[in-house]
């Protein structure tokens, strides 16, 4: 590790954490860090909460919650409950705006109600997530200000080096172990109780018939309703039901076997002569083709490339 | 240039009979050469080049003058295709020496030879003592006289006068050499004088010892005035022990430039000296000594009479082979393709070599042109291109059996009769060509004449390379088990007159004793016996090596194993003691099932290698001795031990089968199912035998992988329009059948599972069903509408990027699963049948590719369908019959494959057109033109189910992981070549995790290995019942949900490797693209830190932060890793 460790890098923070020495690699120092880059969100589509809230890029694969919890605990001099919520790379926005989200969805709801009914997932087949190497996630903090105290007191531990341990104070009876009992959890957990994964499907399809039939309603809708340019969609499930692209196929195929019987393959001169002169073609492509491909083994085998083996 | 129409063939052969007489003649050519006359010579066939003279050939050069076009045409007539011709043009460029270069100063040495040679003084006739005594005193030379030494008190005189004729004959005179030969020899032939010899000399080897005599004479000619140019020593031509010749090797003045050619002296008798009928194959020219007076019927004395008789026809046979050159433009080149077909096949002119070299093919060749046919018609056309010539030849060695029908050329007074070995006699110079042939070595060269017959005929497939490149005679692939045992010093059968060694005699018994012990248990038998080398003029004969014979064997693999012999019926009395006498003790009369009684025998059951051995070393022991049978080693049976429970796995195989069977009919008989069912389709390893571990299980230890099957039912229009939707009604309908079967039986346990959880688009549901005898079934719904939804879903323009790349994935998994996988099932598991070899060589195929940690990057599909190829397309050879021919061959078609520009091709049901072919290679040349970087395809593996190639490849392996593939087969099969015969298999298995960067050990505890070890552990009987079996645990591998999880968080930095069979490492490579810092961005696919000069501001990958996640990932799984850079 560089003596002279810069404190940022593009505008973001540098915040290197100890990591736990494991017994697997006794030969790496005592000091392994992970670094973690860290700068005030600012997302392109603005929320609510990027006020109060941390960007914070190369998670390590193990990162929970409470990982990230006890971090920034660290941080802000060792107060618990600073964060309110950690927003993981891929995972959807909707915890942390628990403020907002109940007069959102209400408008929603009036405008497009088949939203109603979500379809659900099915159930999780594992205790506890893991992220993929080098990704990022939104840390939103109570307030404003304990944000902003955490990021000054990662300036100052550029001198302090007082850098928090990863995994301090998590406790394992919240967050699972990993190793063999975090497979031994997913192998139970991918055979879920027969009667809730039945309760489970039963549920998805009754959403998904309710949004079918909606989405139903919607084609007809648009079926009579002219757009601004004045055209007519054209949609499934009219009177007449619409032209298939095999039945297509199949109608242009017999047209075309049709005008084959009638003419003959070998019917006109020209037709045998031209067919002779399309073979003779064939085969000087052919061997055009062949004479390159041989060019090319010789080209890659180099010399003696066409040399018996021995 | 000579395309005689075949009316005017007979003419033709006028023409040339006549050219023999022509004064035009080579013999006088070559003679010209020597007197530095500036008579005009023509270009093809004069020794005498210099390099100008040699560059301009008709036929050698590959890019001709001549149209293209025209030549396109023609060569789909005259050659196989135009791609073969076009390789074939390739390689003679490749092979032919360049003469000017090659043999610089060779002329002059030639010159200088032939005039010390004449210069040498004529001698005195005298006795062989005083002749023997006056060499040795005066010049050190021993005379290389043949056995039986001549003896001391014969009357003839030894005698030496100057040579009456001296020639250059054989390849180098015609041109017709192959480059890779390691030294080149010019033939030189001294004709002796007839005033020497007497009529009678033809008798009881007295030609043979003049003929020794005038020899060593040359020797000490030559010794006198040029021992500083040349190094010389005597050898056998050919190996054949009457011909001793002297080997003239230029020593090289020049320290850089090494001289390779070396000059082969050889005494010839005068051609019209000893009667030719006198000296046919049936005439006895030894004279037993005992009954010296009685004149009755002496036997035969076939291998004498014809190597006196090739003596004297060099000059004959130069005549002959230079006006086929002249008749057929085609001649000189078909030979050339000969002589490399043959030295492939590892035949040559000497008689250890088989007796049938490029001299035998020519010959053969420009007698066929004369003759051979029926009624006297030629076998070939002149008008016939090379190809043609060769193809032709190669028909006429398979198609005729000359055993059984001697050929006679000519000759109408004489007719062969039938024997072990070949004839071909040649009327006008009174010869058999073939004499140096063996019984096996001639049943050999026919079924390697008959393989590349069906090679030739291939319409489909290119076989270039199996006809000519692949060397075809390397040991360990050519045979399924090598005997190696030693030659006796006793005798065990009567002697002869001919002249025969001790080893051929030896040879020639242990052939029959073993072709009739064996009978149909195998297909082929070769006895080699070690090559003679060369001698010191100085000592009395060449140094033997500790004699011993390799015999190898092609197993028949419907008979090898089988354990009972049915001889011949009692009532057949005469047939019946035949055969008692054969086996002695072990023949024994039994009573069939059906009544009939017969003489048999009956061997101890075990491996094939076990029973084959005990039937050798019986015969061995009875027909000889028990020194003989005690030698006796073994070559080939290791590869059969190296897979696991080898003994038992087809019976494993077999029962998993059986349950299967009972499985798919429980389903069947299921009442209640919503939809009509349409078919059950298997898709494991396990069901289609080629699983490295055969399926064991028992009611305590269910099946540990559970075997996958595909269920289909009839279309509905009830099925949703959406795929997740799809997906989401498998899981309903898998629970209907698990209760519906459970309810059927209630000895079965069914459970509804769940897989790919973060991949919506793809199947997400599975049902095992567990029996109580241990079987474990894991059931998938196939729907053909998927793959309609799917890629309606690639081509909306209104999805976005992300579902579609993930549409694409999914569609090209369910091509895999539900479409491919089922076919290639079928087929495998045929060809299991067929192949009784097949699923032990995938298993063993597997098991390296394992032990190397390839397994997770190259598909079990894929290294099935190259075994698959191996056994589908065996060329040069035949299908495999064990498994050491089998992996070996695969070993070896891995180094060879050029997967860049070549495509893996199998033809499953033999139906594949060249149309097919050429289509599949130019899909492969699409793909390299749009990702020349081979970054998505890397190997094309195309089958008749599947012409796109990918099916099996998709998934990887990568361009390293196939590089890597390639150099770990290209080391292992050079040890292989090196090792040849005395290969230990186990080194081929044996890998070293030092290339890799880190290496992750996994504690004992999860390891594969231990947990075979303790599943293999006895157990008593009453513990093993007790004890419940754990359901809970089906399919349950910690390492491997350790291993796949670490692939998808690293997906991008680091490459892992894996044995699934040992499974006690897990090793890393970083990815070298990440190993340089990179300037700073959020979305970077692995860990960093800052690295490299602060000020710049550059990242880079944070290796102890990832090993450091790799061990708290793997918890109490990971004991140790070990970084070793």
């Amino acid at each position: 590790m560089a003596p002279q460790q810069p404190s940022t890098i593009s505008n973001f923070a540098i915040l290197p954490i100890l990591l736990p020495p494991s017994p697997a690699l006794s030969h790496l120092p005592k000091t392994a860090t992970h670094t973690l880059y860290i700068r005030p969100n600012n997302p392109k589509i603005p929320t609510e909460a990027d006020a109060r809230s941390l960007f914070v890029v190369n998670v390590p694969v193990d990162a929970t919650v409470a990982h990230l919890k006890g971090v920034f605990a660290h941080l802000s001099g060792g107060v618990v409950g600073r964060v309110e919520d950690v927003v993981f790379e891929g995972q959807a926005q909707i915890p942390s705006q628990k403020s907002t989200v109940i007069v959102e969805r209400k408008r929603k709801r009036e405008e497009e109600p088949e939203n109603a009914t979500q379809a659900p997932e099915l159930p999780s087949t594992w205790d506890r997530e893991t992220r993929k190497s080098g990704g990022n996630a939104v840390v939103v903090f109570v307030d404003a200000r304990s944000m902003e105290g955490v990021l000054k007191s990662v300036r100052k531990m550029q001198k302090s080096k007082d850098y928090p341990l990863w995994g301090h104070g998590v406790s394992s009876t919240k967050v699972p172990a990993l190793g063999s009992s975090h497979y031994a959890a997913h192998h139970a957990l991918r055979y879920p109780d027969p009667s809730a994964l039945q309760r489970n499907v039963d549920a998805f399809m009754t959403a998904f018939n309710a949004g079918e039939i909606q989405r139903l309603r919607e084609a007809k809708r648009v079926r009579n309703v002219p757009d601004a340019d004045g055209f007519v969609t054209v949609t499934k499930g009219g009177r007449v039901g619409p032209a298939k692209a095999a039945e297509a196929e199949r109608m242009r195929e017999e047209a075309e076997e049709r005008a084959k019987v009638r003419t003959g393959e070998g019917f006109y001169r020209f037709q045998v002569r031209e067919m002779r002169k399309l073979e003779q073609g064939e085969l000087v492509r052919q061997f055009e083709e062949d004479k390159k491909r041989v060019e090319g083994m010789r080209e890659r085998r180099g010399k003696g490339g066409f040399r018996p083996e021995t | 240039m000579s395309h005689i129409p075949s009316k005017r063939r007979k003419l033709d052969h006028e023409i040339s009979d006549e050219s023999d007489e022509s004064p035009n003649s080579p013999s006088n050519e070559l003679h010209s050469a020597f007197q530095d006359s500036d008579e005009e010579v023509l270009d093809v066939h004069a020794p005498a080049t210099t390099a100008k003279q040699a560059q301009p050939q008709p036929h050698s050069q590959p890019k001709r003058a001549k149209d293209d076009d025209e030549s396109a045409l023609y060569a789909v007539g005259l050659y196989k295709s135009s791609m073969f011709k076009l390789q074939v043009d390739e390689m003679l460029a490749e092979v032919r020496p360049n003469y000017g270069k090659r043999f610089t100063g060779a002329d002059d040495a030639l010159r200088q030879l032939k005039s010390v040679i004449e210069a040498i003084e004529d001698r005195e006739a005298l006795s062989v003592i005083d002749a023997t005594k006056l060499l040795q005193k005066s010049h050190k030379v021993t005379i290389p006289f043949p056995d039986p030494k001549p003896d001391k008190n014969a009357a003839y005189k030894l005698a030496y006068a100057k040579p009456s004729n001296i020639n250059i004959v054989g390849s180098y005179a015609l041109k017709a050499m192959v480059k890779a030969d390691s030294v080149l020899s010019i033939d030189m032939v001294i004709v002796m004088p007839e005033s020497i010899f007497q009529e009678k000399d033809y008798l009881n080897y007295r030609y043979f010892y003049k003929r020794s005599y005038y020899l060593a004479c040359l020797v000490a000619g030559i010794q006198e005035t040029l021992k500083d140019q040349f190094s010389l020593d005597f050898e056998y031509l050919n190996g054949n022990t009457l011909h001793p010749i002297l080997v003239a090797k230029p020593k090289s003045n020049k320290e850089k430039s090494p001289l390779n050619y070396r000059i082969n002296i050889i005494p010839a008798a005068p051609q019209t000296l000893f009667s030719e009928s006198k000296l046919r194959p049936t005439k006895n020219a030894v004279r037993p000594k005992e009954n010296a007076g009685t004149e009755t019927t002496l036997p035969p004395t076939p291998f004498y009479n014809a190597s006196l008789r090739s003596d004297a026809n060099f000059e004959a046979y130069l005549k002959l082979l230079y006006s086929a050159s002249r008749q057929s433009a085609g001649f000189v080149d078909a030979c050339l393709l000969g002589r490399i077909w043959l030295r492939q096949r590892g035949f040559g002119s000497d008689v250890s070599e088989g007796g049938f070299g490029h001299f035998e093919w020519a010959s053969f060749t420009a007698l066929l042109l004369k003759g051979g046919g029926s009624k006297g018609h030629s076998v070939l056309s002149p008008g016939y291109s090379s190809y043609q010539t060769f193809k032709a030849v190669v028909q006429f060695l398979s198609t005729t059996d000359l055993t059984s029908k001697p050929l006679i050329y000519e000759s109408p007074d004489f007719s062969g009769t039938k024997s072990d070995v070949p004839v071909f006699y040649d009327g006008p110079r009174g010869q058999n060509i073939l004499y140096k042939m063996t019984p096996w070595s001639y049943a050999l060269l026919r079924d390697e004449a008959k393989a590349s017959l069906d090679m030739l005929n291939d319409a489909a497939f290119d076989q270039f390379e199996s006809t000519f490149i692949l060397r075809t005679s390397q040991p360990l692939q050519r045979y399924d088990c090598i005997l190696s045992l030693p030659v006796p010093a006793k005798t065990f059968d009567s002697p002869t007159c001919d002249h025969v060694s001790q080893v051929t005699r030896f040879s020639l018994r242990l052939f029959d004793v073993l072709r009739e012990g064996l009978s149909d248990r195998v297909k082929l038998i070769d006895v080699k016996s070690s090559k003679s080398s060369s001698w010191s003029t100085k000592s009395s004969g060449p140094t033997l090596p500790g004699q011993s014979l390799l015999v190898s064997v092609v197993f028949d693999p419907a008979n090898i194993d089988r354990l009972v012999d049915h001889g011949p019926a009692a009532e057949e009395k005469r047939k019946a003691a035949k055969f008692q006498k054969f086996w002695g003790e072990k023949a024994e009369l039994r009573r069939f099932k059906d009544g009939s009684i017969l003489e048999s025998l009956v061997w101890k059951t075990g491996s094939t290698y076990s029973i084959f051995q005990d039937i050798v070393s019986y015969l061995l022991k009875r027909h000889f001795d028990e020194e003989v049978s005690l030698g006796l080693r073994l070559i080939g049976e290791s590869f059969d031990k190296a897979l696991p429970s080898s003994a038992a796995s087809s019976k494993l195989f077999e029962t998993l089968k059986q349950a299967y069977n009972t499985f798919e009919k429980n389903v069947r008989d299921l009442e209640g199912l919503p939809l009509q069912l349409r078919q059950l389709s298997a898709i494991s390893p396990q069901l289609r035998n080629s699983s490295i571990d055969p399926p064991s299980f028992s009611p305590q230890r269910p099946l540990k992988t559970p075997a996958a099957v595909l269920i289909q039912f009839e279309g509905s229009g009830r099925w949703p329009d959406d795929i997740v939707a799809i997906q989401r009604t498998k899981i309903a309908f898998l629970l209907k059948i698990g209760s519906l079967l459970q309810d059927a039986d209630a000895s079965i346990t069914t459970r509804v599972g769940l897989e790919n959880e973060d991949r919506k688009l793809q199947n997400c549901s599975f049902l095992d069903v567990i029996y109580e005898s241990g079987a474990v079934f894991r059931l998938r719904i196939h729907n053909d509408r998927e793959q309609t939804l799917l890629e309606r879903l690639v081509k909306d323009k209104s999805t976005d990027p992300r579902t579609r790349e993930d549409a694409v994935a999914a569609s090209s998994l369910y091509k895999r699963n539900f479409i491919q996988l089922p076919l290639l099932n079928q087929s495998i598991s045929t060809h299991c049948t067929r192949f009784p070899l097949l699923s032990p060589t995938i298993r063993l195929v597997k098991l390296w590719f394992d032990r190397h940690m390839l397994s997770g990057h190259v598909s079990e599909e894929l290294i099935e369908l190259i075994v698959a190829s191996i056994f589908l397309q065996p060329y040069p050879w035949r299908a495999p019959s064990s498994v050491m021919t089998g992996f070996l061959r695969t070993l070896m078609f891995i180094t060879r494959w050029d997967w860049r520009l070549v495509p893996l091709i199998v033809d499953f049901t033999g139906t594949m057109t060249s149309k097919d072919v050429s289509s599949i290679n130019t899909r492969l040349e699409a793909w390299r033109k749009i990702d020349p970087g081979m970054n998505r395809t890397v190997l094309f593996a195309a089958s008749n189910h599947d012409t796109t190639g990918v099916a099996f490849t998709d998934k990887g392996p990568s361009r390293m992981a196939a590089a890597r593939m390639t150099a770990l087969a290209v080391s292992a099969y050079k040890l292989v070549k090196d090792k040849g015969v005395e290969l230990d298999q186990r080194s081929l298995f044996a890998t070293s995790t030092a290339d890799y960067d880190f290496v992750v050990h996994i504690s004992p505890r999860f390891a594969a290995d231990q947990k075979r070890k303790e599943a293999s552990k006895h157990k008593f009987k009453n513990l093993e019942v007790q004890s419940e079996a754990n359901l809970e645990l089906v399919g349950y591998n910690p390492v491997q949900l350790y291993l796949s999880e670490l692939e998808k968080l690293y997906a991008n930095s680091v490459v892992f490797f894996h044995s699934e069979v040992s499974g006690s490492v897990i090793a890393g490579l970083w990815n070298p693209q990440h190993v340089v810092p990179h300037s700073f961005k959020v979305n970077m696919t692995y860990a960093t830190n800052i690295s490299g000069d602060p000020e710049e501001g550059k990242i880079g990958i944070d290796k102890s932060a990832i090993l450091l996640e790799i061990a708290r990932l793997g918890g109490d799984m990971v004991s140790r890793i070990e970084v070793n850079r």
